[in-house]
Formats: C-alpha cells, sequence, structure tokens
C-alpha cells in the first residue's frame, strides 16, 4: 500500500515537472521564431444566390450559351428572354420556335415578350 | 459533325440513362445519333402487359422544334397505330412541343397503348374492338403480345 502511495507521489510530482519544463520551452520557442509566415493564398468559391433555370428547348442552363451558338462559336450574343407567362428561354431557341407556333413551349399560353436580357 | 440537333440527342441520352423512366429504354443507332431504336415494355395490368414492343425513331436536324418521326417495328394491334406501325399521337404531330424529348415521347406512347383515343382511330378494326367488343379485342393484343417476344 505504502510503496503504490509513494509511487503516485512520484507521478504527480514528474508531471508538475514536465509541465514547467514545457512553458519554459515555449518561452524560448516564441524568442527564437522557427516559422514565420511570408505568404498566404485565400480560396473561396462562389454561385449565384438564384435558381438558375435551364432552357427547356435546348436543356442547356439559361445563363450559359445555347446549343446553337456554342456550336457557331457565338457565346456573347446569346441572351435570355422571358415571356409574360415568365418562363424564360435562349431567344436563339424561342425565335425559331414561335416561327412556326407563337406559343410559350411550357404552359402553351400565347407568347409574349416580356423582357429580353441576360 | 456536331449540330444543335445532335447535341441535344447526346443530352437526351444522358438524361434518358440517368434517369430512367420505368418501363421503356432507348439508344441511338451504333453509327447514327440520329435513327434510334427504342423498346417500351406494356404496362402491368392491362392487355399489353409483358409485351416488349420494339420501335424506331427518326430525327431530323429541326429537332427539337420539329418532332421525330416514330414507328413501331414490333407488330401493334392498337386503334391508334396504323398497319406500317406509324402512330397517331397528337403531341407527335400538331401538339408538339420543343421541351419533350426521347424520354417524354416513349413515355406518351407507354401511356397510350392502354388508353387508346378511338376518336382518331389509325386501324379500324382495333378501334372498333375495342368499343364493341373488348373481349375479342384484348384477345388479339394477346396474340401481339406473344409475338414480341419472337423477334427480340
Amino acid at each position: 500500500m505504502s510503496d503504490s502511495q509513494v509511487i503516485m507521489k512520484d507521478e504527480t510530482c514528474s508531471t508538475a515537472n514536465g509541465k514547467s519544463g514545457s512553458m519554459e520551452s515555449t518561452k524560448q520557442d516564441a524568442e527564437v521564431k522557427p516559422f514565420t509566415l511570408k505568404k498566404w493564398n485565400i480560396v473561396a468559391m462562389w454561385s449565384w444566390d438564384v435558381d438558375c433555370d435551364t432552357c427547356a428547348i435546348c436543356r442547356v442552363q439559361v445563363m450559359d450559351a445555347c446549343l446553337r451558338c456554342q456550336t457557331e462559336n457565338k457565346q456573347e450574343e446569346c441572351v435570355v428572354v422571358w415571356g409574360e407567362c415568365n418562363h424564360s428561354f435562349h431567344n436563339c431557341c424561342m425565335s425559331l420556335w414561335v416561327k412556326q407556333n407563337n406559343r410559350c413551349p411550357l404552359c402553351q399560353q400565347e407568347w409574349m415578350v416580356q423582357r429580353i436580357g441576360k | 459533325m456536331s449540330t444543335p440537333a445532335r447535341r441535344r440527342l447526346m443530352r437526351d441520352f444522358r438524361k434518358l440513362q440517368e434517369d430512367p423512366p420505368a418501363g421503356v429504354s432507348g439508344a441511338p443507332s451504333e453509327n447514327n445519333i440520329m435513327i434510334w431504336n427504342a423498346v417500351i415494355f406494356g404496362p402491368a395490368d392491362t392487355p399489353f402487359e409483358d409485351g416488349t414492343f420494339k420501335l424506331m425513331i427518326e430525327f431530323t436536324e429541326e429537332y427539337p422544334n420539329k418532332p421525330p418521326n416514330v414507328r413501331f417495328i414490333s407488330k401493334m394491334f392498337h386503334p391508334n397505330v396504323y398497319a406500317d406501325g406509324g402512330i397517331c399521337l397528337d403531341i407527335l404531330q400538331n401538339r408538339w412541343s420543343p421541351t419533350y424529348d426521347v424520354s417524354a415521347i416513349l413515355t406518351s406512347i407507354q401511356s397510350l397503348l392502354d388508353e387508346p383515343n378511338p376518336n382518331s382511330p389509325a386501324n379500324s378494326q382495333a378501334a372498333q374492338l375495342y368499343q364493341e367488343n373488348r373481349r375479342e379485342y384484348e384477345k388479339k393484343v394477346a396474340a401481339i403480345c406473344e409475338q414480341s417476344w419472337q423477334n427480340l
């Protein structure tokens, strides 16, 4: 019984010693400065905080160029058209469709342009 | 050569693989993306149950502004299917919308099987039996279901 008590005492002692020892070494490290931060790069991701609709005609997102403009390398000219019914398509896709049927392909209402743009 | 119609068909194919509708399948033919082969399984609890019907779909460069030509290759007995396999379905003619894709076409044809429109008959015998003698109609349908297994 007494033996084990002695060992316990010793352990407590050594831990206390170790603690004080490490604190001293931290002080020394701070003075020596083994590492210095010279440069850092921050990387961030972003995305639109809106639902990006897919053009139901060509199946490409309306914010990207339609399949026809991608094929013909006219990405910059490709704009979006919104109808009075609030459905949106690529203007190129829609202008081809309304030539044969002036109705919204999604709701079948008569197609009236509300806005054209990006 | 990649054209808007061909690119759209590639998207249709990808969608069909990623989100396959129940009871239909389809794929472009090996060397021409404008010609597709498809299979429609007869819906359960209908006279067409267990039938495996082959179809051919032909697209033009005007797709999706113009509908494809769709016809059954397997023999069919249905009020709205012609003897040559051609299909009388409004969405493939005057009610076509460029928002439809292969998946929508095949599921529409699948639902047409058990919901024929006797007002625009393409097969007058089938239309007449459907309206006047359902038992005989179902017998004829069962016969073409059995035939459909023979040339898979």
